[in-house]
């Protein structure tokens, strides 16, 4: 038997075991802190309104489920960050491409869009609620605002970073402004603009939270604010459970997926950096 | 008339195309605030509104100096900046003794990352209404949130800093017989610091955002508080006062604090990477 047999035997099963550790050692960090919530609470003797039980909240849970409120105010919630997000993206890297691209849109818009960055979009959504009213439009501007900068930035470094030899290459062929763009420019920037939606990614679930505890009548952060307000403490932290298993869900199966596709296949990703 | 020699002829022309573009970078800069202006200036003569949708400029300008005047304006500036403060000081505290633990020891990070990644999903601000019922309104719940939020950033950007020092210089340390507390002072902590010092930015602009969005929800005095408090009487100046102010803190901030301090340590000793 040769040693690569040999490994190749070995391998899987050593990698199980340590996996299996890992994921057996967070599950008891996870059952600690349930366990240590549950027994507190009839130490602490505190009402419900103040202290929930965990299970308390699953009681809330299934009521919530039951009724039908939560799948409604979570599909909400998703699709007005998918909005957002869409939105937000695509401007900052439009604009992104073009403060890239060309000087006089570089020198023209940089100062106004740090003067707008430095005005956090929290602080925008008291005037969007005087403009707009409590609702969709408010919510989903402020995810756009949030969304822009990161992406906007991250694709003009992308932009800029595009090895200057290979747009002179291609266009000493020949190559218009567009197909440097195309073929060049774009390719380049792909990693900057990843880069860019994951921050803003983040940045904006954040966002979507708070706008929907102030300017909403649905949705998960309305759910949590709301339960706090009707003195239905459970209701709020279901409401944060739910919302933390979204944002792993958005991060597991929509950033990370991504980020394999296309930044570990170009060997850009940081782990790899990490790692040596 | 003296004949101009040959350096001058070409140095003129360097000179004034160098000026001009200079002028044209200050102006094509300007010009949006300009139009900005402008249109803001002449909307009302546009689109007809109510005024409490968009006050003029003078209103704004008018508000602006009466608040600093009767002290309403410091007041709510010096309020918030102590709250972040605190919350930074209670966060990087708890943070940074739990980041080495973690990042040191492999039981520790695996019972905690599972928890801790689940807590840090669960963004700051959705902490607001229950800090509410657990402190009340007002300074308890807002620093919770900075602190809480600060807590988070500091805490991966110490793992990272640990992580991050080269092992090289961990197994130098120890074949010199380097170990416990000797170890922690001379190796880990320096060489997490750099990480640490330039996580600190990040941190500051995430507490930053919570602490007005908290102050919205959660306060009752402070620039958020101002902000939305200003939402139900319909004064809109005080908002559009607000969020300048919010701005141009930020601003100040960045360029004065975290970039001297970004220069005076991690600049310094040389272990800047850019």
């Amino acid at each position: 038997m040769s040693t690569s047999a040999v490994l190749r035997v070995a391998l899987p099963r050593a990698r199980p075991r340590r996996r299996f550790g890992v994921a057996a050692r967070g599950f008891a960090g996870v059952l600690i802190l349930l366990a240590a919530w549950q027994i507190s609470v009839p130490l602490v003797g505190l009402s419900p309104y103040f202290y929930p039980a965990p299970t308390d909240v699953l009681a809330a849970f299934v009521a919530l489920v039951r009724k039908g409120i939560l799948p409604v105010y979570l599909a909400d919630s998703v699709m007005r960050y998918l909005t957002g997000l869409v939105c937000g993206a695509g401007l900052g890297i439009g604009f992104g491409v073009l403060i890239g691209m060309s000087r006089k849109a570089s020198l023209a818009l940089s100062p106004l869009f740090k003067f707008l960055f430095a005005i956090v979009e929290v602080a925008w959504i008291p005037i969007f609620v005087v403009w707009f009213g409590y609702g969709i439009e408010t919510i989903v501007l402020a995810l756009i605002y949030v969304v822009f900068f990161p992406v906007l930035y991250n694709t003009l470094l992308g932009v800029r970073t595009a090895p200057q030899i290979l747009v002179n290459a291609v266009r000493s062929l020949g190559a218009s402004r567009l197909q440097v763009l195309r073929l060049v420019i774009l390719p380049g920037a792909l990693p900057g603009i990843i880069t860019g939606l994951r921050l803003g990614a983040g940045f904006a679930f954040r966002g979507l939270v708070f706008a929907e505890m102030v300017a909403a009548k649905t949705g998960i952060g309305y759910l949590i604010f709301e339960g706090a307000q009707a003195q239905q403490t459970s209701r709020t932290i279901v409401g944060m459970i739910v919302m933390g298993l979204l944002w792993l869900a958005i991060d597991q199966f929509y950033l990370r997926p991504i980020e394999r596709a296309t930044i570990q296949r170009w060997g850009l990703t940081i782990d790899a950096a990490e790692r040596t | 008339m003296v004949e101009p020699s040959a350096a001058t002829i070409v140095r003129a022309p360097a000179m004034a195309r160098r000026t001009t573009r200079g002028l044209d970078a200050a102006t094509l800069g300007t010009l949006p605030f300009l139009l900005f202006l402008l249109g803001w200036a002449l909307l009302p003569y546009v689109v007809d509104y109510p005024p409490y949708m968009l006050p003029s400029i003078g209103t704004v300008l008018d508000y602006a100096r009466e608040s600093i005047l009767d002290g309403s304006l410091p007041r709510d500036i010096l309020a918030s900046l102590a709250r972040l403060a605190i919350g930074f000081v209670i966060g990087m505290g708890l943070a940074i003794p739990l980041g080495l633990a973690i990042a040191l020891n492999r039981y520790v990070a695996d019972l905690c990352r599972p928890v801790l990644s689940f807590l840090q999903a669960i963004a700051g601000i959705a902490w607001v209404p229950l800090t509410i019922i657990w402190f009340g309104m007002g300074n308890g719940s807002v620093i919770f949130v900075i602190a809480n939020t600060i807590f988070f950033s500091a805490l991966y950007n110490t793992v990272i800093g640990v992580q991050s020092i080269p092992l090289a210089l961990h197994r130098a340390v120890r074949s010199h017989g380097g170990r416990g507390i000797g170890l922690l002072s001379n190796l880990i902590l320096p060489g997490a610091m750099v990480q640490i010092l330039l996580g600190i930015r990040t941190s500051v602009a995430y507490g930053w955002r919570a602490l007005v969005a908290s102050e919205m929800i959660a306060g009752s005095n402070g620039l958020g508080y101002m902000t939305m408090e200003a939402v139900q009487w319909q004064r809109t100046e005080k908002i559009i006062l607000g969020m300048i102010v919010i701005g141009l803190l930020w601003v100040i901030m960045d360029r004065a604090v975290f970039t001297v301090i970004e220069r005076r340590t991690v600049g310094r000793w040389g272990l800047l990477q850019r």
